[in-house]
């Protein structure tokens, strides 16, 4: 599934930036340019060769990991999106198991009290979350715990400066554990807590709404009101029935939503100073670096792709009915 | 910096309210015992707010990116510079000096066309190789087998073969342009810069001779500054360099992080986290006129802000209608309410303060009658409608080309307002496809003939206008092989009345540039290419 899943995806995004307009050599050559400069940069890059040449020479180069050079910095982007990725993974990972349990945890809440007052509210609390954009909660977030508050960090990025560290795998959670470096681990949690709060609450609605809507299911079912008849107790109930059986909608759900997640970090990357993946794509895109939107896009198609499979292995193994 | 005294605070009564907060989120992400630290430490050392991180560390292959050639300017070894002088109150680059650096001297033949470069003897790069002439021999060679930057630059003064490039010691560089050239000492003050050739030779290999690919990931150091850490993405940290040959800077230590989010740039000012933020926005500078701690430090630019008219298109293919146009811009307002009084009125598409800047340029003021003539004399008296492109976020432009609309309209001219995102903008001003449009623009070099060439000639990369005058061309070719001073002044005022008459461009203000800095920072000094220079900064 994998394969032509990106195969689609890379020919559609390759035609599509090349159909809107916007030259990305004219973004990084110099005032004194003159055409023939602009034709001898464009020919480094080789954008001067037609299109069909052009995706030959790139696919073949993503089969050997090559994703080509930026056009905006010369480096290889396969490097660069080995500095982002994991800074976003890290983010995103965060706001999403955060997410996930906060909907479970109200989407039970809200079917245990269906129609009372909890459910009403925690209901209401979520779809208003919702509604908020994630850059415009983020920067009131900033304004609060940061500005009026004083008790979170400035928007400064991961880490505070002058905190030496050192990088394995790219997060910093897991590189200062290996490292045993306990002053770079504090500060990248403390750095985290507002923006994964930011990204958590954005997504809560849509599972918690599920959520509540699977357990109510569950509860109208034959199988449950049999349960209730025979006089079990309340935490079987709860974890024998409702929870076990509400949680095999989840997974293609809270799948959707981690894709969404990483495709959609860039707004909270950009108000946290994040400097991760989404953040260089969006640069990328604004300037028209082919190879940068490019393996984003494919980078972006495969997480897709990949959470869905294992939404399906995980909606499995609690379905038997379900195989994949 | 009250930030600051709080986390001390914090620390000796255990626990602070950010930790209570960490401890209460109840997140499970935050265990946490010691405050971020993200601060400056003292006066010694500074923090600056830059809005992105530098694109690579290879100047010879960087793409026009300004925060990365800017940190290049104070980190790498640049042989010559301007010389500083007072202006409006301000310190500026004075651009009719030049100031050896690294250079010993710097001193060209009577005709102009035969340059010498002495390099001072025992200045040492940070790896320990001392700095000679054959660095400076090998980094042009380097340039030229580029073909990029540098090699672009050096064309304007008759450098396009590395051989004219020469050794004649182990201290002295001899250039041999092919003429000429009144730019010389401007153009080399932008390309003479200099690799450590023996450290980067080291990571040549065959494929990469020139180890662009270990010059792109690690940062060149030897300027006024060196390059103490870099984080990508996040922050670099540059300290003087000791063996600085001028005045060693005075801010020892420059933290320069990487805040892309204006808002957080600014609020980080305000809590007084940083001691200088760039590139806000004028309504945030505005803002934070006045307030307790921070100080906006003030200085005219040689930055203009123009409004280019498609020649080629309907109707601005008509000199009259490119007259009229220059009379419904409202010049005092867009000072006033666009820069808050805080720019100069252009009079002329030279820009103010570039030598031979003359008002006959541009004599043209609002006036709506005079517009309404100059249309019903081109036959286009009911007016037309039109559209002005803007760079999409650039609040300045977007209210210049608010006030030109507004005004336009009381002669018939309706002009809707497109924001254009950069690619956009970038793709549809190189096919000449914009009718009107506002641009910034900042000459490197503060000469006409530079102006000429990268703007009012039909090859020029930021001609937007599309313009094409015969005699303007000749003059230019003429310029670029006259160094006679009164020569040059004579065709500067002749390009000045041909724009008149022509009306390429509508020059709307030559704005100052506005720095928000942290109360005690001073120091500053204008750079002309818009490129700071930290080692003039004091705290």
């Amino acid at each position: 599934m994998l394969a032509p899943v990106l195969v689609g995806v890379s020919i559609f995004c390759f035609l599509l930036i090349r159909v809107l307009p916007g030259d990305p050599v004219l973004a990084i050559v110099p005032e004194t340019a003159t055409p023939e400069d602009i034709e001898r940069t464009r020919a480094r890059y080789g954008l001067d060769r037609p299109l069909p040449e052009q995706y030959g020479a790139y696919m073949a180069g993503v089969i050997r990991g090559d994703f080509g050079d930026s056009i905006r910095t010369g480096r290889p982007v396969v490097e660069q999106i080995g500095e982002r990725l994991p800074r976003t993974l890290e983010l995103v990972a965060l706001g999403f198991l955060l997410s996930l349990g906060a909907s479970i945890v109200l989407g039970l809440f809200a079917a245990l009290h269906a129609g009372r007052l909890g459910d009403h509210v925690s209901r209401v609390t979520a779809l208003v979350a919702n509604s908020l954009p994630e850059f415009w909660l983020g920067l009131v977030l900033i304004l609060v715990f940061f500005a009026i508050l004083d008790i979170a960090p400035g928007p400064t990025g991961r880490i505070a400066t002058g905190i030496d560290y050192e990088i394995i795998t790219g997060s910093l959670i897991v590189d200062s554990i290996f490292t045993g470096n306990p002053r770079a681990l504090v500060s990248a949690l403390h750095h985290l807590v507002l923006p994964v709060l930011t990204l958590a609450v954005i997504v809560v609605a849509p599972m918690m709404r599920s959520v509540r809507a699977s357990a109510l299911e569950v509860m109208r079912s034959d199988s449950y009101r049999c349960a209730l008849a025979h006089g079990l107790g309340a935490k079987t109930l709860l974890f024998g029935y409702v929870l076990r059986e509400t949680m095999v909608r989840v997974p293609v759900l809270a799948a959707l939503v981690l894709g969404n997640l990483i495709g959609g970090s860039v707004l909270v990357e950009t108000v946290f100073s994040w400097q991760g993946f989404g953040q260089w794509a969006l640069r990328g895109l604004l300037l028209r670096d082919y190879p940068v939107i490019q393996a984003y896009v494919l980078v972006t198609a495969s997480f897709y792709v990949v959470a869905f499979l294992v939404a399906d292995i995980v909606q499995a193994a609690l379905d038997p009915r379900i195989r994949v | 910096m009250d930030h600051k005294n709080s986390d001390r605070i914090g620390e000796r009564h255990g626990l602070t309210r950010r930790q209570l907060f960490e401890l209460g989120a109840g997140l499970g992400l935050v265990l946490t015992l010691t405050p971020s630290g993200s601060f400056a430490e003292g006066r010694e050392e500074l923090a600056i707010a830059i809005p992105a991180d530098l694109g690579g560390w290879d100047h010879d292959y960087l793409a026009f990116d300004l925060v990365g050639l800017a940190v290049m300017k104070n980190c790498y070894p640049f042989m010559i510079e301007y010389g500083v002088k007072e202006q409006g109150g301000a310190r500026v680059m004075d651009t009719g000096t030049v100031e050896p650096v690294f250079a010993e001297s710097w001193e060209s033949d009577a005709e102009g066309k035969v340059w010498t470069l002495k390099v001072r003897k025992g200045v040492k790069f940070p790896s320990g190789n001392e700095m000679t002439a054959h660095d400076v021999k090998w980094s042009k060679d380097r340039a030229f087998a580029a073909k990029a930057n540098v090699a672009g630059v050096y064309r304007l003064i008759g450098l396009s073969e590395a051989s004219q490039v020469e050794v004649v010691d182990d201290y002295t560089v001899r250039f041999t342009q092919s003429q000429p050239s009144d730019l010389s000492n401007h153009i080399q003050i932008i390309c003479l810069f200099v690799y450590d050739s023996e450290e980067l030779k080291k990571h040549a290999t065959a494929d990469d001779p020139w180890a662009k690919d270990w010059a792109t990931k690690n940062p060149q150091s030897g300027g006024a500054y060196n390059v103490a850490d870099y984080k990508a993405g996040q922050e670099i940290v540059l300290e003087a360099n000791p063996s600085f040959p001028l005045d060693a800077p005075r801010v020892k230590r420059v933290k320069l992080q990487v805040i892309p989010a204006p808002a957080n740039r600014r609020l980080l000012l305000e809590k007084g986290e940083i001691d200088i933020a760039l590139g806000l926005s004028r309504r945030d500078i505005d803002d934070l006129r006045g307030k307790s701690g921070i100080e906006v430090i003030s200085s005219p630019s040689n930055e203009f802000v123009f409004m280019p008219m498609a020649m080629g298109t309907p109707p601005f293919d008509n000199p009259l209608v490119r007259r009229a146009m220059a009379h419904v811009v409202p010049y005092d307002a867009i000072v006033a309410n666009v820069y808050n009084g805080n720019a100069r009125r252009s009079t002329s598409p030279v820009p103010l303060d570039m030598p031979g800047h003359s008002p006959a340029g541009y004599p043209f003021g609002f006036d709506i009658d005079k517009a309404k003539a100059l249309l019903a004399e081109a036959g286009t008296a009911d007016g037309f409608e039109s559209e002005i492109a803007v760079l999409a976020g650039d609040v300045a432009q977007e209210r210049a080309a608010v006030l030109v609309s507004s005004a336009a309209a009381q002669a018939g001219i309706e002009l809707k307002v497109t924001p254009l995102d950069p690619g956009t903008l970038f793709q549809r001003r190189s096919e000449k496809t914009l009718p009107l449009q506002i641009a910034n623009g900042q000459m490197w070099v503060n000469d006409i003939e530079y102006l000429l060439a990268v703007c009012l000639t039909p090859t020029g990369f930021l001609n937007y206008a599309g313009y094409d005058n015969p005699r303007i061309v000749e003059i230019f070719q003429t310029l670029n092989r006259t160094s006679d001073k009164a020569a040059r002044n004579t065709l500067f005022a002749e390009v000045q009345g041909i724009l008149a008459a022509d009306v390429p461009w509508l020059v709307l203000a030559q704005p100052h540039f506005d720095l928000p800095v942290s109360a005690g920072v001073s120091g500053w000094v204008q750079p002309v290419d818009g490129l700071f220079r930290l080692r003039y900064l004091d705290a």
